[in-house]
């Protein structure tokens, strides 16, 4: 969800109480803090976007935890908060890397136009790694492999549900197979012949993600200069698959709700009602239930998506596919790649099957990958395996933490194939802080 | 207390609590609205004789928080909401003013007409009429759990100034009137 996260440190109450009050009306999620030393704990465990400081504290000072966060994450919008008497370090403040201040008690609209100011600036800045890294999932009609049970179970549920008219909902962990098996229910469908159109829900900004969804109208907002079809339309008369479903915000969820119930929806700017069959497709790697006594959820859509669900199993909790799995990518990647890698050795397998594969299918198929480019023999022996990267592991002894760091998430991110949801999931941090590191590393997608 | 959870002995309603001396015309219309929107029988009823004990000195205004904590402590039974309309200026302690505050998906809100007149004469005016009822049903929104919108029309918009208010209808959009149906269906549960 984009919402803004907001931290207001403040050793006043009563101030404290009244900002928080008025931001929180204003729909934002706003956390508080009555020092600099408990912003700092805080701090460790979440990342916010904003950052509301008033200079004069007891203990560390305001621009104390500047100096700090902004070492940490520069890309931390903070306010100072100053009474009259300290305008003169506000003013030192705005030199160390302070967005701007504000002199209390402020104008209602001081505040609002600097909130939405900053929110703006960070989601155009999300806007454009996205537009940059225009995430691409390989797209590949692939077959699905497996052997185990719990995937011969996946097989049979999918030639059920294929024919059937009704909204599927798919869970699982990142990486186990949801899309394809998405895929495998379009293929079995009567809509066979018509498209079967993907929207990533948590790849999209919020803020471009109803017209992605629904088209525009020319002229409906500045950049809106063609009119455009949005996937709904596209779907028509086959498959619209909504993976991660659990990303998307309550308007979009209203609007959703609307068009599976109608079947009608509007573009962007639009007065027309345009009309769109297509059969949906949900999938989610969050805890549905959880998602909907969060409130993140909406009942009733969730209650739309799940006519049929099923959970595609961890690859951990089939450990016997995957040297099936392993063999087939291995074909794949050396035939792609014209290189003569013809097995993988029993050591290999034996590290892989130790190992618990919490990006589950897709991270066993970066490794192979991976493996297959940097192998040097006709065989896939351990040291090739990014997992336990002996070599890195040595050459990371003198390296600073950030480094460390860099180069850690720059390899989730590329076994993610770059998308974003995943690799925030693995590196288990949110997406916004994910997008942050990498402006902050200025990482790049190789092309 | 089990058993006693759907016994509703008193109708549920939503108060009009003016502060002051105020146009009956005004509260009738704030009433009328009230319940159009929100259909909960809306009735006007003084529940706070002042805000006296509210007023702070160095500002020279009167703190609109410690009033919605006594609104909400004063409500009689039924009363599921109560909107208070006073005339004096108001502030909360980090800002210079307010037009009015909010309980979020609590029971008490207040608005207060001090800055509504801007660019008006002293004579009764539609004008100011709209903009009350556009303020009021704003912070009531609030008490319904409703946050700002970011559609210019929609009565859940947060104006900067009073030509935004002037600009905004008193109607809530589609997505906000969604989310208003949402807590009230909540709120029937408990
Ligand atoms: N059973 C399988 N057989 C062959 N390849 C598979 C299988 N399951 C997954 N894959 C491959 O793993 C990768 C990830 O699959 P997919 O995108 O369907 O996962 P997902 O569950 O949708 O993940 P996410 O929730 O992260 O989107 C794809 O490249 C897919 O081809
Ligand atoms: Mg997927
Ligand atoms: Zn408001
Ligand atoms: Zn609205």
């Amino acid at each position: 969800m984009d919402k803004t996260k907001i931290l207001i440190v403040d050793d006043e109450l009563i101030m404290r109480e009244s900002l928080s009050g008025w931001l929180k009306r204003d729909g934002h999620v706003v956390v508080s803090a009555a020092s600099g030393e408990d912003a700092m704990r805080m701090l460790k465990n979440s990342r916010f976007d904003i950052l509301l400081v008033d200079i004069k504290m007891e203990g560390m000072s305001g621009l104390d935890v500047l100096r700090l966060v902004k070492e940490s994450d520069p890309d931390v919008a903070v306010v100072m908060i100053t009474a009259y008497g300290s305008i003169s370090t506000a003013v030192e403040a705005m030199k160390k890397g302070a967005y701007d201040y504000l002199l209390k008690p402020f104008d209602p609209d001081a505040l609002g136009v600097l909130i939405d100011k900053i929110t703006e600036h960070q989601a155009q800045a999300r806007e454009n790694i996205f537009l940059r890294e225009q995430y691409q999932e390989r797209t590949r009609f692939e077959s699905m492999i497996g052997q185990s049970i719990a995937m011969q179970k996946i097989f049979d549920m999918i030639e059920d549900v294929g024919p059937m008219e009704s909204t599927v909902l798919i869970s699982g962990e990142t990486g186990t197979g949801k899309g394809l098996a998405a895929k495998a229910i379009h293929t079995k469908s009567s809509r066979s012949g018509g498209p079967f159109v993907a929207v990533n829900c948590g790849a999209i900004p919020g803020h471009i993600m109803e017209s992605e969804l629904f088209g525009h109208q020319k002229g409906a907002f500045t950049d809106a200069k063609e009119t455009k079809k949005g996937r709904l339309e596209m779907a028509h008369g086959g498959t619209l698959f909504l993976d991660e479903i659990g990303e998307i915000s309550m308007r979009m969820q209203i609007d959703l709700l609307h068009v599976l119930e109608d079947r009608v929806f509007y573009r962007v700017g639009g007065t027309q009602p345009h009309e769109a069959y297509f059969r949906v497709i949900a999938a989610t790697n969050r805890n549905v239930e959880d998602a909907v006594k969060q409130g993140v959820l909406r009942e009733d859509l969730y209650y739309r998506l799940n006519v049929v669900s099923f959970r595609m199993p961890a690859l951990r909790e089939r450990k016997e596919d995957i040297p099936l799995l392993a063999e087939h990518f291995l074909h794949r990647f050396s035939q792609e790649t014209n290189k003569p890698v013809k097995m993988i050795t029993r050591e290999a397998i034996d590290d892989m099957m130790l190992y618990e594969w919490p990006g589950n299918v897709r991270e066993l198929e970066n490794a192979v990958e991976r493996a297959v480019v940097v192998g040097k023999g006709p065989s896939i022996m351990p040291q090739d395996l990014p997992i336990f990267c002996h070599e890195n592991v040595q050459h990371s002894r003198h390296r600073s933490l950030s480094e460390v760091e860099k180069a850690h998430i720059f390899d989730i991110l590329r076994e993610c194939g770059w998308n974003i949801s995943k690799s925030a999931q693995i590196l288990s941090i949110d997406r916004s802080t994910l997008y942050s590191k990498i402006k902050r590393y200025n990482l790049e997608k190789p092309t | 207390m089990p058993g006693n959870r759907n016994v509703k002995n008193v109708q549920e309603h939503i108060i009009i609590s003016p502060i002051g001396h105020l146009d009956p015309h005004l509260i009738r219309q704030v009433v009328q609205e009230v319940h159009r929107i929100t259909g909960y029988d809306a009735l006007a009823a003084s529940v706070l004789q002042d805000v006296d004990f509210a007023f702070e000195p160095s500002r020279d205004q009167h703190c609109s928080t410690p009033i919605l904590e006594k609104l909400a402590d004063a409500a009689p039974p039924g009363a599921v909401k109560i909107l208070a309309i006073c005339s004096v200026d108001l502030f909360i302690p980090i800002l210079t003013f307010v037009y009015g505050e909010a309980q979020l998906g609590g029971k008490a809100c207040i608005i207060s007409t001090h800055r509504l007149s801007e660019g008006l004469g002293t004579a009764r005016s539609d004008i100011f009429i709209r903009r009350v009822v556009k303020e009021a049903i704003h912070e009531l929104g609030h008490t319904f759990n409703l946050r700002h919108c970011k559609d210019h029309n929609c009565c859940m918009h947060y104006c900067r100034t009073i030509k935004d208010v002037d600009r905004k209808t008193h109607h809530l959009c589609r997505y906000c009137k969604v989310l208003l149906e949402d807590e009230m269906k909540s709120m029937s549960k408990i």
